[in-house]
């Protein structure tokens, strides 16, 4: 009788609440494969913790506060890789700017023109700003998420990732860099 | 002396978040007034970060996750009970 009990809880809370833990996560880390399992791995956590839940937070309260723990617990695993992607990184901005650290003649930015006006709150321009930051290394959208999505200060990321402050400016610096750049050539330009 | 692009860029970043010295303040305030790439650049990272806010703000449910998925979770759950 529990058990079935419990099954339809399962069940309810699954239907209820993985929609809105998803379109959560999934602004927030990089992949949908990822986001579907912090969502997964959030409601495992809950449901092993049951008898922790004291019911003063709704539910759904208390899943997000799990899930944030989780998307943190996934970011301080990327800051891990840290000093290979920092690597990487610097191999990619070579493409940006010439010797004299001036803008490359190929990485120009162009003028937006009226392209950006009033259009920037479109389903186009988020789903293709969704694609540019995928395509940034884990830990710089890691950064750039705590950043401009959770509102962190540096001082706030630096700690969370374990990271220095020199570390974050090179990577929110190259993270605007290649963001701005893949928006240009996937939507202004087409 | 003069700062270059790359710089600019870094300080740009940085007074977004009040971190730039009066002295490198009034670099990047120089380069600004002669670089127009720079300038752009400027303009084009505040229209993105300002979209991206906007975006964020709004928790609405706007992915969905399809009925496969949500019974892969509620059988991980049931493994569980």
């Amino acid at each position: 009788m529990e058990i079935g009990r419990n099954e339809q809880k399962a069940t309810a809370w699954v239907n209820e609440y993985s929609d809105i833990l998803y379109s959560y996560v999934v602004q927030r880390v990089k992949d949908t494969h990822i986001a579907k399992d912090l969502v997964q791995e959030t409601f495992l956590a809950a449901w092993r913790n049951i008898d922790k839940y004291n019911g003063e937070a709704s539910v759904k309260t208390w899943l997000f506060t799990i899930l944030k723990n989780k998307i943190i617990d996934h970011y301080r695993k990327a800051s891990t890789r840290l000093t290979d992607e920092l690597a990487e990184t610097e191999a990619d901005q070579s493409v940006f700017f010439d010797q004299s650290d001036h803008w490359d003649k190929n990485a120009y930015p162009m003028d937006w023109g009226t392209k950006s006006e009033g259009n920037v709150e479109s389903k186009e321009f988020y789903s293709i700003l969704a694609k540019c930051k995928s395509k940034l290394k884990e830990i710089q959208a890691a950064v750039f998420t705590l950043k401009y999505i959770e509102d962190l200060t540096s001082e706030e990321i630096c700690k969370e990732l374990n990271i220095t402050p020199s570390n974050y400016w090179v990577l929110i610096h190259r993270a605007k860099i290649q963001l701005r750049s893949c928006l240009e050539s996937n939507w202004i330009l087409k | 002396m003069g700062i270059n692009c790359k710089t600019a860029v870094d300080y740009i970043s940085k007074k977004e978040e009040g971190k730039l010295s009066l002295v490198q303040q009034f670099h990047l305030w120089r380069h600004l007034a002669i670089c127009y790439l720079c300038k752009s650049f400027e303009k084009q990272n505040k229209i993105i970060i300002d979209s991206i806010k906007i975006h964020s703000s709004t928790n609405s449910v706007n992915e969905l996750l399809n009925k496969e998925e949500k019974q892969s979770i509620i059988k991980a759950l049931e493994e569980n009970i």
